[in-house]
């Protein structure tokens, strides 16, 4: 690239590689280059999704609660990857925002599209505080961001509602549901939520470990 | 950029809507989520979001969705009848105690039999309930070209931060598929998972020599586009035509009004 050399202070470090087309300005918007990169890792993302709930759905039969989990567990990468190569705030955002409107449009829950533009958002703000260097804040990030795949599992406590509206409609008593199913949601919801955090942890060390081993030796993060 | 159609619709694929009467479409499926309308209303509002399926000429998709949705509807009836037949208190607390593990105290069959209704009951409505999103999903991913989608969501003022990316997803997604056969074929070539099961056996070692190969060409990839995008006046501001005319036509207007009525007339439980 025969880019000239004027000084550009505060450059990050994701943005040293010599082999990027340089866009005209680097500014901490959004650029064209961006937008594609962040389009790219959401595809890659979208299909660690798609093989989560493959996993998830063929270990237990009602293991799809786990699907965020099992998503966090192995997006790990292209996450660290993406926040290396995008590096400005908004990318997480976006990425989420994708994700959600895929989920929608494939039919999933209309809750969905909120929580994967909530939780990225406060993932994105997270990773922002260490300016998308410091690995302690991207972790933390990832975790948070995480839990925007939470929307497709919601729906399951919906339909625990309408199964006991069902119930109700057919003469059973209050007690009889309530016992049916206190045990059952909140047990279960808490085990889930536990679970994304574990998983997120993992998921992101993991990610945060190949991004070192293979990506940052070959210049590309 | 914005020209292969998504899927196998071509040009000769029946009437089809407009993205944004789907959009619609799928808002309604989703509200019907949302108000746990009772089975009569669900099972019309199904059969109403099946039609344009059929009238896109999608008869296999169409077919197989009525004949899952229906043999659902057969499955919860069933268990609705079952778990009316056995014993209304027993049975709950057999579900607990097999829940904890225990002893399945008390009458034996009719209450096991009761347990299964309700199982199958919980998982025939919790499928159901699913099935009209699935439905308008499958028929908005289908029978929509990338360039309509584009076009439509320009037309609704998405941002161009959004519009951009999901074009990108949706280009890549065939690319992913071919480098990940390209990886399988390296990966046997030198003897490291070549088996059936020997992906699952090592899921460590095969993720991380799956998803580097796939990442590292991912930003080669990004980069290639980057270029081509820029050439082809991406970056250029102001605002983008398109090469598809997309426009809300009568039956557009006829379908979003049909499936409406029968909608409010369930949510206001008259029907």
């Amino acid at each position: 690239m025969t880019q000239p050399n004027v000084s550009q202070p505060a450059q990050p470090a994701s943005q040293r590689s010599t082999q990027q087309p340089a866009p005209a300005a680097k500014s901490s918007r959004l650029a064209i280059p961006d937008l594609i990169s962040i389009g790219i890792f959401t595809a890659l993302y979208f299909v660690c999704v798609c093989v989560a709930t493959l996993v998830s759905t063929l270990v237990a039969g009602a293991g799809t609660i786990f699907l965020p989990a099992v998503a966090a567990l192995i997006c790990g990468p292209v996450f660290m990857l993406s926040v290396a190569r995008v590096g400005k705030f908004g990318g997480i955002t976006v990425m989420g925002v994708v994700i959600g409107l895929f989920l929608f449009v494939s039919g999933h829950f209309a809750l969905s599209f909120v929580a994967s533009v909530v939780f990225p958002l406060a993932g994105d703000l997270i990773a922002r505080i260490g300016n998308y260097r410091n690995r302690v804040t991207i972790l933390i990030g990832y975790v948070v961001f995480c839990y925007g795949l939470t929307g497709p599992i919601l729906p399951l406590w919906f339909m625990k509602d309408a199964y006991v509206a069902s119930l109700e409609a057919r003469g059973k008593s209050a007690a009889y549901i309530n016992d049916l199913f206190s045990q059952i949601s909140v047990g279960s919801f808490f085990v889930a939520m536990v679970a994304i955090l574990v998983c997120g942890l993992i998921g992101g060390w993991f990610g945060q470990r190949i991004l070192k081993k293979h990506f940052v030796k070959a210049g590309i993060a | 950029m914005t020209d292969v159609p998504v899927g196998r619709s071509g040009p000769r694929a029946g009437l089809r809507l407009d993205p944004r009467a789907k959009l619609y479409l799928l808002l309604l499926a989703n509200l019907l989520l949302f108000f746990h309308v009772d089975t009569r209303g669900e099972a019309i509002m199904v059969a109403l979001f099946l039609l344009p399926l059929f009238a896109a000429g999608r008869w296999r998709n169409g077919l197989r969705l009525a004949v899952l949705y229906f043999a659902l509807l057969g499955l919860g009836l069933w268990s609705d009848a079952v778990t009316l037949d056995g014993a209304g208190g027993g049975s709950g607390g057999s579900l607990i105690s097999m829940m904890d593990g225990g002893a399945n105290v008390g009458d034996g069959t009719a209450a096991a039999w009761a347990t299964v209704g309700h199982v199958a009951g919980l998982l025939s409505v919790g499928i159901r309930m699913m099935m009209p999103c699935l439905i308008t999903g499958a028929y908005a991913f289908t029978t929509t070209s990338i360039s309509e989608f584009v076009c439509a969501m320009r037309r609704m003022r998405v941002p161009e931060m959004i519009v951009i990316p999901c074009m990108v997803v949706i280009r890549f997604f065939p690319t992913i598929a071919h480098d990940y056969r390209q990886i399988r074929n390296a990966m046997a070539l030198r003897g490291i998972a070549a088996g059936r099961f020997a992906l699952v056996r090592h899921p460590v070692q095969s993720l991380e020599f799956i998803i580097v190969p796939l990442l590292m060409n991912a930003t080669f990839v990004s980069r290639d586009l980057s270029v081509a995008a820029l050439t082809k006046g991406l970056g250029i501001a102001g605002e983008h035509t398109c090469m598809t005319v997309i426009r809300m036509r009568w039956f557009d207007w006829a379908t979003m009004a049909v499936c409406t009525a029968p909608m409010a007339l369930a949510i206001g439980g008259v029907l």
